[in-house]
């Protein structure tokens, strides 16, 4: 009995808060998965988008007092705004729309917020606090839920559905894939493509925003959070299948899991390390991606 | 590589080696050996990433292997040289591994697995301590005894001619025809026997060996390294925007990209401290909008269109529009 508590307790625990932390970045894979199966562009501004979310809902948190629980929702929607006018003011414009043109774009704009927001704010780290943040729910006796992951959680997981769902049963959702199937028979089905790709980003960059907003109680801000949830995003479009949101989806929760065993096993400063194995791994052995249907 | 080119190119280097001859500043020459370490570094990139057209992300790896070779090796007792040339030697060696990997796939798939090795490799040096110093960092020992900044000046300009004649030659040999075929259309490439594997291979390798030479000149120039540092993404963006602002696939691209950009970040460096990346963001963005073929690549077609028929012609010349001649010859997928 005192055995399987030690080593069966943890990896619960483990399992646990992975799936906690997967389901936000479901939500930050999901935005950029969308992204690529509409616009078939890997997107290196995902990670600056939603430093952007945790600054808006910092900044909105300091004036009014309302938490990011409820500001994640200004977050999403300054989000979308931003990114529906980053694709129409820019990324629309690219000559040829050339993707070796269009990552320049995303990369330099990455480097415009980032250093943008740190002319502002400054470099220095911030944080909140939340009287929520301390509080555990038990089960049984050895496992502990931490209430903002749970909260987080569920916010994630409803808005994962929600966008599975507008992705699947709507006429925008419908638009989308058919441009992400084949771009080019899409306007003489009557499918405005600029604006569906326009909408898309918005709602990528809109799920990033979102995303940083529920991590802000969690975690430290500082201009330079993004990348590495950026990086993790590529991890999970590749590992879903490029452009597969369902893949991305789980691909988020899986990589969740992996990151929390890996830091109890071997300690949290590998975590990313494995995932960029195992995204080379499934880059050079199965492109495709293990949990989407898409074709490479 | 025109008559005319030529003696540009021959008469820039001889000028730009008389500078420390007039220049006595510290400051000045430091940040023109940053002018020509990158404009060296953009010259390698520009192998794989101009003339094959193979958007590689991920350079910052050989900068980095370069940067610790020199200082690792230095430190178990081998001259600090002949470490320099044993760590360019493991900066190949990586460059095999991962080029085996990541030739294979395209498109923004190759930019990707270029980053994730570049991630691993910084996160291995971060994470073994014992090894690398981890995040502390470690020391690199002085590569010049005497008047260390012009011989680093000089350096980085004896790099970066290296780079440009290697550039020159590859531009007219066969191996270049072959990248830059790569580059229109591989499949086709492969359908007339270029090996293409072996082609992007080669390419890859020469450009890890001059970018892990650069990157022991400035672990050596700095004398103190850590991998945040000289293995971040932001090293191996750095290393591909100035080709690429420049433009890239052209000879001349990378010097031009890096006199630009890194003149720029130092004005802006004294303006905005820490955020001097915002101008590089601001120039990337509105060359890619306003000049999709590179400052180079823009000029030179400025000049072919004033350029006048030959004598005895009665044809004009023909303008090409700008967006026609942008989208012949920018980069497919």
């Amino acid at each position: 009995m005192e055995s399987v508590v030690n080593w069966f307790y943890p990896l619960i625990q483990a399992i646990l808060n992975g799936l906690l932390t997967g389901a936000l970045y479901a939500l930050i894979g999901m935005g950029m998965a969308l992204i690529f199966g509409v616009m078939r562009i890997v997107n290196f501004t995902h990670g600056a988008f939603l430093m952007l979310g945790m600054y808006v809902s910092y900044v909105f948190f300091l004036k009014t007092g309302i938490n990011p629980y409820l500001g994640f929702m200004v977050s999403g929607a300054i989000l979308f705004v931003i990114g529906y006018a980053v694709y129409m003011g820019l990324l629309r414009r690219i000559p040829g729309q050339v993707d070796f043109m269009v990552i320049l774009v995303t990369l330099g704009l990455a480097l415009i917020i980032t250093d943008g927001v740190q002319l502002v704010f400054g470099a220095d780290y911030h944080q909140i606090n939340l009287p929520l943040v301390a509080r555990n729910f038990r089960l049984g006796t050895q496992i502990f839920v931490n209430a903002p992951w749970l909260l987080s959680f569920v916010i994630a997981l409803v808005l994962a559905v929600a966008l599975y769902l507008v992705v699947t049963h709507t006429m925008f959702g419908r638009a989308a894939r058919a441009i992400a199937q084949n771009p080019y028979p899409s306007p003489l089905m009557g499918i405005n493509v600029n604006r569906v790709q326009a909408i898309s980003f918005g709602i990528g960059a809109a799920a990033a925003g979102v995303a940083g907003a529920l991590l802000l109680p969690v975690f430290y801000l500082y201009p330079g959070v993004g990348s590495q949830f950026e990086l993790k995003s590529f991890v999970m479009v590749v590992l879903g299948g490029m452009g597969s949101i369902q893949g991305a989806a789980i691909a988020g929760l899986v990589l969740g899991v992996v990151e929390s065993l890996t830091s109890l096993y071997w300690g949290n400063e590998w975590a990313l390390a494995v995932d960029f194995v195992i995204f080379i791994l499934v880059l050079s052995l199965k492109p495709s991606g293990i949990f989407g249907s898409q074709r490479a | 590589m025109s008559h005319r080119q030529f003696i540009a190119a021959a008469g820039f280097f001889l000028l730009s080696f008389a500078v420390p001859l007039v220049v006595h500043s510290d400051y000045t020459l430091q940040i023109l050996f940053r002018v020509f370490l990158f404009a060296a570094l953009g010259l390698a990139w520009n192998l794989v990433g101009g003339y094959a057209g193979q958007l590689s992300l991920g350079h910052a790896a050989y900068f980095g292997v370069g940067a610790y070779g020199l200082a690792l090796l230095s430190k178990v007792g081998i001259p600090p040289w002949l470490s320099l040339f044993l760590g360019v030697g493991l900066a190949v060696i990586s460059a095999a591994i991962i080029g085996l990997v990541s030739f294979r796939l395209r498109g923004p798939y190759f930019a990707l697995c270029t980053i994730a090795f570049a991630e691993v490799v910084r996160l291995v040096a971060k994470n073994l301590p014992d090894v690398t110093g981890g995040d502390v960092g470690t020391q690199v020992p002085l590569l010049f005894t005497e008047s260390s900044i012009k011989s680093f000046y000089i350096s980085g300009v004896l790099l970066t001619g290296l780079a440009f004649v290697l550039t020159a030659w590859i531009e007219r040999s066969k191996f270049g025809y072959y990248l830059m075929a790569i580059r229109e259309d591989e499949d086709t490439a492969m359908s007339v026997g270029v090996n293409t594997s072996r082609v992007k291979l080669w390419s890859l390798l020469i450009s890890a060996a001059l970018t892990a030479i650069g990157g022991a000149l400035y672990a050596s120039l700095f004398l103190f390294i850590v991998p945040d540092q000289v293995m971040s993404l932001d090293m191996s963006v750095e290393i591909a925007i100035v080709p690429m602002l420049g433009g890239a696939g052209t000879l001349f691209g990378p010097v031009i990209g890096s006199i630009v950009l890194e003149t720029a970040a130092e004005i802006f460096k004294n303006i905005f401290q820490e955020a001097h990346l915002l101008i590089y963001g601001v120039l990337v963005v509105m060359v890619v909008i306003f000049l999709p073929e590179g400052i180079a690549g823009t000029i030179a077609n400025k000049l072919r269109l004033f350029k006048k028929a030959p004598a005895g012609s009665l044809a004009a010349p023909v303008p090409v529009r700008p967006e026609e001649e942008a989208e012949r010859t920018a980069f497919r997928k």
